[in-house]
């Protein structure tokens, strides 16, 4: 339980520090360095939510199934 | 303990190389507007001094401030050394060598070495007429370098210590 709340805080840490760095760079002019940014942050934090429900469903496979 | 030094670390490192950057920033049109007073110079020294070129560079050199004062002064030295340099070679030997060190980049590099090719080689009025326009091409160049200041400099402050943060939440 304790390491999910972590994984949240985290995801929202880098949800708040991409959403900044997406202003700084759009203020600067380059918007579609920008774009990439959110872009990249976006898969990094699909990565991370993947990997979870990954073991959510290892969870549930191994409840009902019986492995 | 170990953890929360090395955030502090990495956050750190973030916010330097920001402001590393934006002192380049910053740097950039100083140290054109010091080339450019440089210029006017040697086109006095040339017009009306009769200076050789050598000892007008190692004037020139010793009038301003580091990253281009060691420039001017080694391709004095390389004139006047018995290795038998000619003017353009010396210029260009200290231009690789000295260039990396200045906060400048490939436009004002384009023009000293487009200058290089004239100068010490024609007579005095098609030198002065050279110095002139890269006298010219480094005004334009000094203005887009204000502008970049002015749309970057500040911004990459920011953008040094946001990237920092990102790093030590992505790998806390």
């Amino acid at each position: 339980m304790n390491i999910d709340v972590n994984a949240i805080f985290q995801i929202a840490g880098i949800g708040i520090i991409i959403a900044m760095i997406h202003t700084v760079l759009k203020q600067m002019g380059k918007e579609d360095m920008a774009h990439w940014v959110t872009l990249i942050g976006f898969v990094v934090v699909l990565f991370m939510v993947v990997r979870m429900l990954d073991t959510l469903l290892q969870e549930i496979k191994s409840i009902f199934l019986f492995q | 303990m170990v953890k929360l030094l090395g955030m502090l670390i990495i956050v750190l490192a973030g916010t330097l190389a920001g402001f590393n950057k934006a002192r380049q920033f910053e740097r950039r049109p100083q140290q054109i507007r010091e080339l450019i007073l440089v210029m006017q110079r040697l086109e006095t020294e040339i017009s009306y001094g009769f200076t050789p070129l050598p000892e007008a560079l190692n004037k020139m050199g010793s009038q301003i401030r580091e990253p281009l004062k060691s420039f001017f002064i080694s391709a004095a030295n390389d004139m006047n050394s018995s290795k038998g340099l000619t003017a353009q070679e010396s210029i260009q030997q200290a231009l690789s060598a000295h260039w990396k060190r200045t906060s400048m980049k490939d436009a004002e590099r384009e023009v000293l070495h487009q200058l290089s090719f004239t100068l010490g080689t024609s007579d005095r009025q098609d030198q002065i007429k050279h110095i002139a326009l890269a006298a010219q091409q480094l005004k334009h160049e000094e203005v887009a370098a204000r502008e970049e200041l002015d749309k970057y400099g500040r911004l990459s402050k920011n953008l040094g210590l946001l990237v920092g943060i990102l790093v030590v939440i992505l790998i806390f």
